[in-house]
């Protein structure tokens, strides 16, 4: 009696693992950012497995579908990859009884969030509505009131793809995103109209918002908000990761993604946003980093906290003010621990020490007299006696000789030794091997590293010491390619407290979001029109000609066929914003280049060359040009080029070429007639003419029955 | 005979089982962990089927072993979820149960006269060794059995490997299935005294508004008794204000006049009380108590300045045997998000929020138990009655 019940139950607890491929939950992590915000460090580990709070990023994004009941889970892995494959392999997540099947998938190629969608719908994982998550989110929200909301929408509006949970923030900019951004969203249904990045706060740029009037023709009232935090927890319908196949040039989920879906009329799909007040936040820079384990300390996210003790090993108690001490601290009588502190097991404290607002990790050896505030200890460090740390980051397996002062905002990198009597100077960051550029870095061989080497030995032995082995890693080279020229963005992305400074009360943003709205409502009427755009068209032009032209020939070349030649030509002409007429100049440049490369080789008589290429790649016009006046713009183009191109019988060209496409039916009779009434009569063009004259006479008195003869004729 | 099948039974799917009662058991943990499971009846009926499958699949060679196993996984809950002690409480309560059955079993075989002369040496030489620990035991044991002889030779037989008639399986799952009967039904017993403690047109003040037994016992009140008297509910600010207003509005729906007053107001309108019931969520052996919103401690101290009666109602599994030396260790701290708003984390306050609260053993008047009512003072007698001393900590060996 007793085992029956027993399985039963078993098969209860289980249940939840086998349950239908159409009911199953799942989860997307996607654990790069594609950022070098964590550099130096995370060129050693990968961002989600640096140690917040003693317990590795990934966890708390773990945690968090744990607790929401995701059946399924997969981790996007590119750099690092094998790291976080190894990690979650040994993981407890890895185990029987792990609340979800977790498997890594490893993208090493990808280079952005878009890469890695268009590499999951390839995999076609997805059966269902999935939460994307990123894998550096720490959060207490109730995700199923999340899905309640996602559901309902759902139901009402029969194109909403997706929910975006943001979580209100307060007016302190330190509780912010380092990614500012403007949602614009439908009052009664929150619908996100329109989304825009915002400079940083901390920037002295002044940001404005500017939407396309037709994006707010069917809403009644709308709210312009730039207090929330987006802690890219997503929930997405199984649309989504197509949509990134379809527009190539999408990389980023936000800019791209959102703001392309939302303001495209074509796609007439809807994203909504999901506003919580729980904490929900992202860490995404140093400065996120001392912010959240901060308030993680502090019990702002409970019920995830230290003491819950969610890895194996782990023996955390907590003591009044925010004390929280694992099993075998050694503290030396005289030592004090202050509020806000976590210490690992294994550490030892020495004598006068005093700790305050800090995170220890284990087996570390703290000697004695030592003042450590506001910093980040990770494990198996070594710091000296009569040291000062104020407000750094001290990596594992570091070494800090005695008397080392590290003033604020350091970060002291893997396995980095410090001599004696060192002081690093505020917001010094020091990696263990030299880091150059990421770009660079592979250039960098042979002689030349050993020059570059050395004069970084020479700096360097200023920062750590004769003793020491480190190297200054300069921000200013690889720091995001977001186009902060000011350098502010640098100064903003440290662990460092200068940014006080620049402090920008909310008082003033807000009162900037209401100019603007006057100021738009005023000019609702005129067509928004992008600036940059123009600017830059001139280069996009001619960029795209040589890179189309480059497109084309080698789908001639390589005879790919017809759809991929077009997929490409397609994302170019997206990805640099161009029209269509310039896609058909470069296809007919390319084909028309082709049939005189055939004929200066004398492969093929002229006529022949002409057939050959048109017949076949003709049909690439088919979707270039849809409407009558393109395909009269679409002859003209053919004659400029081909009276451009100098052969020997241009008339015999042009009109091999117009023959091919009549034949194939992309050219229609009476697209020629109105291309010939309206035919520039410029005298460059008449020896070009010549043969098209007869024919188009021909066509309009002509049977069908005589085309032969006339071929014939013509031969 | 049963005894017998049930080994070879057990041993036939053992591996597959014992697998899967480590994936339930582990889920659970994590549950625990995560704060998924709520409520200490919830965790109390929880523990105690998973502690029936456990028994179902765990396999054992001496009825030692068995309580070693159990130790093991009470230990591991317990450290799941510190302050949720209603896991510990239940399996320390089998493991008594379980207890008091083997020194029955070996009893009756001395009776019989099996014992050989080599288990006697045996037993002497045990008695030596281990004596203090097993000669602590019937000290505190129930004022029932004062008089009866104190049992010397216990320990021999939990070391004894012979095949003992009693299937001690089915001892433990009997156990567990009285205990789940017991919780189940404890409103019952704590109902039948609420009749005879309020009275007519008397004004009640209860802190602890999620307690679902204070709200039955009222509503028992007003039902059967056709009382009619008016109740005081604290709001319990940040933790407990849903609660309060949902609790107000179940008995308003008993046509039972309800008051919310704010937690300010406990002093100035405690003169007109005439009584304070609250729930408990824990009550340690000295009598005092963990009850699960802050500021109840404070009510009670406020009723004890005005010779306010406090009762506290509490069901048998809310007793543990721990005494709380520590209260910092047995008080749940919460998050501080519902308290203040997120504030810059360079000059902001700290926030302790405590989610529960120890009140003290001479700020309660009397426990309503299910099994009676009882001073503070008493707690521990009926504490010895269900639990074992050997088991009270379950870390560490046990001997």
């Amino acid at each position: 009696m007793a085992p029956k019940k027993g399985s039963s139950g078993n098969s209860n607890s289980r249940g939840d693992r086998d349950v239908d491929v159409e009911d199953r939950f799942q989860a997307v992590v996607l654990t790069d950012s594609f950022e070098t915000r964590f550099m130096p460090l995370t060129a050693d580990k990968p961002r989600c497995l640096l140690p917040l709070a003693n317990v590795p990023l990934i966890e708390y994004t773990l945690e968090f579908l744990a607790t929401a009941g995701v059946n399924e889970v997969y981790l996007t892995c590119s750099s690092h990859a094998n790291q976080i494959d190894e990690y979650i392999e040994n993981s407890k997540w890895n185990l029987p009884w792990s609340p979800f099947k977790i498997s890594t998938i490893l993208s090493p190629e990808a280079r952005s969030v878009g890469d890695v969608m268009r590499d999951l719908d390839n995999r076609g994982i997805i059966t269902g509505d999935f939460i994307l998550v990123s894998g550096d989110v720490i959060t207490n929200i109730d995700i199923s009131k999340m899905i309640e909301f996602h559901r309902k929408m759902h139901a009402q509006d029969k194109d909403h793809i997706a929910t975006m949970c943001l979580s209100e923030a307060t007016e302190y900019y330190k509780t912010r995103t380092f990614e500012p951004a403007a949602f614009i969203l439908d009052k009664s249904t929150s619908r996100c109209i329109y989304y825009q990045d915002l400079p940083l706060i901390s920037s002295q740029e002044k940001g404005a918002v500017q939407i396309d009037p037709e994006l707010l023709e069917s809403v009644d009232e709308f709210t312009i908000r730039n207090d929330l935090i987006d802690c890219r927890i997503d929930i997405c319908t199984p649309h989504v990761p197509p949509i990134f196949q379809d527009n190539f040039d999408y990389q980023s989920l936000r800019t791209d993604f959102v703001r392309g879906v939302i303001s495209s009329d074509i796609l007439g799909k809807n994203i909504y946003a999901y506003i919580t007040s729980d904490y929900a936040t992202r860490v995404e820079s140093w400065q996120s980093y001392d912010t959240i384990s901060q308030d993680y300390i502090g019990r702002w996210c409970y019920p995830m906290v230290l003491d819950n003790n969610m890895q194996y090993d782990q023996t955390y108690s907590y003591e009044s003010r925010h004390i929280y001490k694992e099993n075998n601290v050694v503290l030396a009588q005289s030592c004090k621990i202050g509020k806000c502190t976590a210490i690992g097991s294994g550490t030892k404290i020495g004598e006068g020490t005093r700790i305050e607002n800090s995170i220890i990790g284990r087996n570390c050896q703290i000697s004695e007299n030592i003042v450590i505030k506001d910093s980040f200890i990770w494990d198996n460090t070594i710091i000296g006696d009569n040291s000062n740390i104020e407000h750094s980051i001290v990596a594992s397996h570091a070494k800090l000789g005695n008397s080392v002062t590290l003033n604020d905002g350091c970060i002291i990198g893997f396995n980095v030794i410090i001599d004696d009597n060192m002081e690093i100077p505020k917001g010094t960051k020091i990696s263990y091997k030299p880091i150059k550029n990421m770009g660079s870095s592979a250039f960098n061989l042979g002689g030349d590293e050993e020059d570059s080497e050395e004069e970084d030995l020479v700096e360097c032995s200023s920062f750590v010491g004769v003793n020491g082995i480190g190297y200054v890693y300069d921000s200013d080279t690889s720091d995001d390619d977001e186009e902060e020229s000011n350098g502010i963005h640098k100064v903003s992305n440290c662990l460092a407290h200068q940014i006080e400074e620049l402090y920008l009360s909310d008082a003033s943003i807000s009162s900037i979001t209401k100019r603007k709205k006057k100021k738009r409502t005023m000019s609702s009427n005129s067509m928004y029109t992008d600036r940059e755009d123009i600017e830059s068209e001139d280069e996009d032009e001619e960029d795209f000609e040589a890179e189309g032209l480059a497109t084309v020939e080698r789908a001639l070349e390589n005879n790919h066929d017809i759809d991929t030649a077009l997929l490409e030509l397609n994302t170019l002409r997206m990805s640099m914003n161009v029209t269509y007429h310039e896609v058909r100049t470069v296809t007919v440049m390319a084909l028309v280049r082709r049939v005189y490369h055939f004929i200066s080789t004398q492969t093929l008589g002229p006529k022949d060359a002409v057939h050959k290429v048109f017949n076949h790649w003709g049909n690439l016009f088919k979707r270039q040009a849809f409407e009558e006046s393109e395909f009269i713009d679409l002859m003209n183009i053919i004659m400029d080029v081909v009276e451009d191109t100098h052969f020997e019988k241009p008339d015999l060209i042009l009109f091999g070429a117009f023959t091919s496409l009549y034949d194939n039916d992309i050219l229609e009779e009476d697209v020629i007639y109105k291309w010939w009434d309206n035919v520039s009569d410029d005298p460059k063009y008449d020896n070009v003419k010549v043969l098209i004259a007869k024919w188009v006479e021909w066509l309009r008195t002509a049977d069908e029955e005589s085309s032969e003869e006339e071929s014939s004729e013509e031969e | 005979m049963s005894s017998q099948s049930m080994p070879s039974l057990v041993h036939n799917n053992n591996p597959h089982a014992v697998t899967e009662i480590e994936v339930s058991i582990d889920s659970f943990i994590a549950k625990l962990k995560r704060r998924q499971i709520s409520g200490s009846y919830i965790i109390a009926l929880e523990t105690l089927q998973l502690l029936k499958r456990f028994i179902s699949a765990v396999r054992w060679s001496n009825v030692n072993e068995l309580i070693a196993q159990i130790r093991e996984l009470g230990n591991r809950l317990e450290k799941a979820n510190p302050t949720a002690f209603g896991c510990g409480n239940v399996i320390k309560r089998i493991l008594a149960v379980l207890r008091d059955e083997i020194e029955e079993d070996m009893r009756e075989s001395i009776n019989a006269g099996s014992s050989t002369s080599a288990s006697a040496a045996n037993l002497n030489d045990r008695n030596s060794t281990i004596g203090n620990a097993t000669q602590a035991e019937p000290l505190i044991a129930s004022m029932f059995n004062l008089l009866q002889k104190p049992e010397q030779n216990s320990q021999d037989f939990y070391e004894s490997k012979s095949k003992t008639k009693t299937d001690f399986r089915q001892v433990v799952i009997q156990a567990i299935k009285d205990l789940i009967d017991e919780i189940k039904n404890i409103d019952d017993g704590i109902q039948q005294i609420a009749i005879d403690l309020i009275h007519d047109h008397e004004i009640l003040l209860t802190p602890t508004p999620e307690s679902k037994t204070v709200l039955k016992f009222l509503i028992r009140a007003r039902e059967r008794a056709n009382r009619t008297f008016t109740v005081l509910v604290t709001e319990g600010f940040p933790n407990n204000t849903q609660n309060a207003h949902d609790f107000a509005k179940k008995l308003a729906q008993h046509d039972i006049e309800t008051i919310i007053i704010p937690d300010s107001a406990v002093f100035a309108l405690m003169s007109r009380v005439g009584k304070v019931i609250i729930g408990t969520k824990t009550v340690f052996i000295n009598g005092g108590s963990i009850v699960s919103s802050a500021g109840v401690s404070s009510v009670c101290e406020c009723a004890r300045e005005f010779k306010t009666p406090v009762f506290a109602v509490a069901g048998l599994y809310k007793l543990s045997p721990l005494y709380p030396f520590n209260v910092e260790k047995f008080v749940e701290f919460g998050g501080s998000q519902h308290i203040l708003p997120r504030m810059d984390p360079r000059n902001r306050l700290d926030t302790i929020n405590k989610i529960t609260d120890y009140v003290p053993p001479e700020n309660i008047d009397i426990y309503i138990t299910n099994i009676g009512g009882f001073a503070p003072s008493f707690i521990y007698r009926i504490a010895w009655d269900n639990y074992k001393q050997i088991d009270v900590h379950l870390d560490g060996k046990q001997k």
